[in-house]
């Protein structure tokens, strides 16, 4: 039997009641329009001053934290590419130790883990999956721009398929390059981690304040969390800086990134593509706003749009985990 | 001898016509029989969006290529230039690549009679209300037209690349020839509509051409740069591990309320900045609530003042306001100084009504998802004053 799952926490109900004070303020190197710095902005805003952040080698390290261009107000970590949930693990350690020696004060610090998809999804996934089994709490958050876009733009396990990358430049004859499909991290984490008790995906500005609240609930409901964030990123995706918003919304509504939370076992759908306005767009909305799919022909709109519909009208949970269900048969 | 070209270029937008320009001046410059040499400069990567950048070219009539590449190939940043080409108009603000750069002219490298080739609509004297004091004379030529911005993969053509070369032509043919510039074109190409676009640049860019598109800048003319280099700590004055202080915690309601990294403001990145008319707000908060860069501060009364030096001009903010010429993107080159717009409005809402909707125009120039795929102009309206006009979002009104 299901029970509703509760999380002492405190709601932001609506744009207007969202913290004013920046943790992360201005003065970085980011792109213009960098929705990834909107998602950091975000989560440090919830988390308030007595927090501490690590985060891998990636883009939003080296925009970040170069010399003079730091803007952090909260004490901010470097850590290898592959190391953000060891470093995670590490830092909470380190802080219980303190609190038990009775060395600083015994109050609640937060501990998050910021990594890039290359860093979390790829890399350092091993450290990752050890964090959530731990008893620390720690919440990783993989920002998710679907490249290495520190190094201008190289393929990783979670770039859409298709896509123009550094490693995968589309030929006449070879036009798909990028022929992997893109890794459902959240899902493979939700279901690996039986003890973790919040996975969630988001993107930082849609629906407004979603994001906010699941890393309010993250880091309110105890234990390793992790959330996946949906990052438009208008380097490498190729698109005018003015419209990161509403990639993030078109991918959303395509259907493409399911938004969902997974509590204690459970599938919660924060933003459900199919019921949501006149249900999924078509991908190819999604898709032809973008420099980096503008190679694709109709056949590949066309399996890509197949994909994801398999993806919200076959899988036993929609969107989150590969599954179709029981053969009976034996083969 | 070496001569210098350095090719300043928005960051990723006009990266790869940067680059382009950059082989094809060592190309031509070979032909002609001369040693040449060409890199980035290696502090710009990682590029990001918006951030002046450079390229450069080295070009010798004598030395050999071993000599030329240990001369220019090892620097980080050329100490001076021949030519300097700008891409983008609004970078004769300044440009600020990295924090330790700090806020520097545009012309900073160009030399004794050296040459800064700027692709433009405006005046040179329009320009040199930004530019910084030299103490020589050196030559502003302008290249008509817009800043061709495009994306890291879709290549926008519209022969601006052609066309500096055929303006370098005219400013040093010895340097590369409008001759060689033609038939290295026509070889590669086999159109011949870019040789004939490099070839009408070279014509407007001659002494004879009506109007005259070249300056002689004196050192009267121009600005006292009001920006100083920083000056890095010693490595013996950095703290332990070589932590780096964070940004001082502070924030009070108000404009300029929020403490922010002082080191580095970055608002050069920017070709527009958002202007707005406080009278028609209806303080949906989005504006603040989508900037990346935190530019936006609380006020009192429910307004959003915006810190322009850190405003880095990406449009969000006009994208996603739902309200009609409110927030209005604006060439940056109409504003010549950063102050806050707020405040103007408190002083005096009328006043700052018509200044703001002068600085806006008429035209509101603005790109398609994809960048490299052309301008778009309309015409906006001036609102009368507390006139609430909601608008459609983009997207909705395409599907």
């Amino acid at each position: 039997m299901s029970t509703v799952p509760t999380i002492d926490y405190e709601k932001i109900k609506g744009v207007h009641k969202v913290p004013l004070e920046e943790l992360y303020t201005s003065g970085h190197r980011t792109c213009q329009g960098c929705e990834s710095a909107t998602t950091m902005r975000g989560f440090i805003k919830v988390a308030g001053p007595r927090t501490v952040v690590t985060g891998s080698t990636g883009c939003m390290y080296v925009a970040n934290t170069s010399y003079l261009t730091t803007p952090w107000i909260v004490p901010w970590m470097h850590t290898q590419l592959g190391a953000g949930g060891s470093s995670a693990v590490g830092m909470a350690a380190g802080l219980r130790a303190l609190k038990r020696k009775g060395k600083i004060k015994d109050e609640k610090i937060n501990v998050i883990n910021f990594s890039g998809d290359l860093g979390a999804g790829d890399m350092g996934i091993g450290g990752i999956s050890a964090a959530l089994q731990s008893d620390y709490d720690l919440l990783i958050i993989m920002y998710d721009n679907e490249s290495a876009a520190n190094t201008d733009i190289q393929a990783t396990g979670l770039t859409t398929y298709g896509a123009q990358t550094t490693f995968t430049p589309p030929g006449t004859k070879h036009p798909i390059m990028q022929r992997r499909w893109k890794k459902n991290v959240a899902g493979m984490l939700a279901v690996g981690h039986r003890t973790c008790r919040y996975v969630a995906t988001a993107c930082a500005t849609y629906p407004p304040t979603d994001y906010l609240n699941k890393v309010q609930k993250a880091l309110n409901i105890g234990g390793p969390t992790f959330i996946h964030t949906y990052d438009p990123c208008p380097k490498g995706w190729d698109y005018h800086p003015r419209f990161s918003h509403d990639l993030g919304e078109l991918g959303i509504k395509s259907g493409l990134y399911p938004l969902y939370e997974v509590v204690d076992g459970q599938v919660i759908y924060t933003y459900d593509a199919r019921k949501s306005g006149k249900g999924r767009i078509p991908v190819k909305d999604f898709l032809t706003k973008q420099g980096r799919f503008d190679h694709l022909k109709e056949e590949h709109f066309t399996y890509i749009q197949k994909m994801v519909d398999e993806q919200w009208d076959e899988w036993e949970i929609p969107g989150v985990a590969p599954i179709k269900g029981i053969l009976k048969a034996r083969i | 001898m070496i001569k210098r070209v350095e090719v300043n270029y928005r960051g990723i937008f006009q990266k790869n016509l940067g680059k382009k320009i950059g082989s094809d001046i060592v190309m031509i410059a070979s032909r002609m029989g001369q040693k040449a040499f060409s890199n980035g400069r290696y502090s710009d990567s990682p590029e990001r969006n918006g951030i002046p950048c450079k390229y450069f070219a080295f070009v010798s009539p004598d030395l050999p290529e071993e000599e030329l590449e240990a001369e220019c190939g090892a620097k980080l940043e050329i100490d001076e230039t021949n030519i300097s080409v700008v891409l983008d108009d609004t970078m004769c603000k300044g440009v600020e690549p990295w924090g330790w750069h700090g806020i520097r002219p545009i012309n900073e490298k160009v030399i004794k009679d050296g040459c800064l080739l700027v692709v433009s609509r405006k005046k040179p004297e329009e320009l040199l209300k930004f530019i910084g004091k030299k103490p020589y004379n050196y030559r502003i030529a302008i290249l008509d037209g817009d800043a061709s911005l495009a994306g890291l993969w879709v290549n926008k053509d519209d022969l601006t690349h052609e066309r500096i070369l055929g303006g370098i032509a005219a400013i040093d043919p010895a340097l590369i020839s409008i001759e060689a510039v033609e038939s290295y074109l026509m070889e590669k190409t086999k159109q011949k509509h870019r040789a004939e676009a490099a070839r009408a640049a070279f014509e407007s860019l001659r002494a004879e051409a009506k109007p005259p598109r070249v300056k002689l800048v004196t050192p009267k003319e121009g600005i006292d740069w009001p920006h100083e280099k920083p000056v890095l700590p010693k490595w013996f004055e950095m703290q332990e591990g070589a932590v780096v202080p964070a940004v001082k915690r502070g924030f009070e309601v108000g404009p300029r309320g929020q403490s922010r990294n002082a080191m580095f403001k970055r608002g050069t990145t920017k070709t527009q900045r958002p202007a707005v008319r406080f009278d028609l707000c209806t303080k949906c908060t989005l504006c603040w609530a989508e900037c990346p860069d935190e530019c936006f501060d609380p006020t009192k009364d429910g307004f959003y003042d915006i810190e322009y030096q850190y405003c880095v001009g990406c449009g969000k903010c006009a994208e996603i306001c739902p309200v009609k010429e409110c927030i209005v993107m604006v060439d940056e080159l109409r504003f010549e100084d950063d102050s806050s717009p707020y405040e103007h409005w408190k002083k005096d809402s009328k006043d700052y009504i018509q200044w703001v909707e002068d600085k806006k125009g008429k035209d509101r120039v603005s790109y398609p998802f994809v960048t490299g795929k052309g301008i778009t102009v309309t015409q906006g309206e001036v609102m009368p004053e507390g006139k609430i006009v909601g608008i459609k979002k983009t997207e909705e009104a395409e599907l």
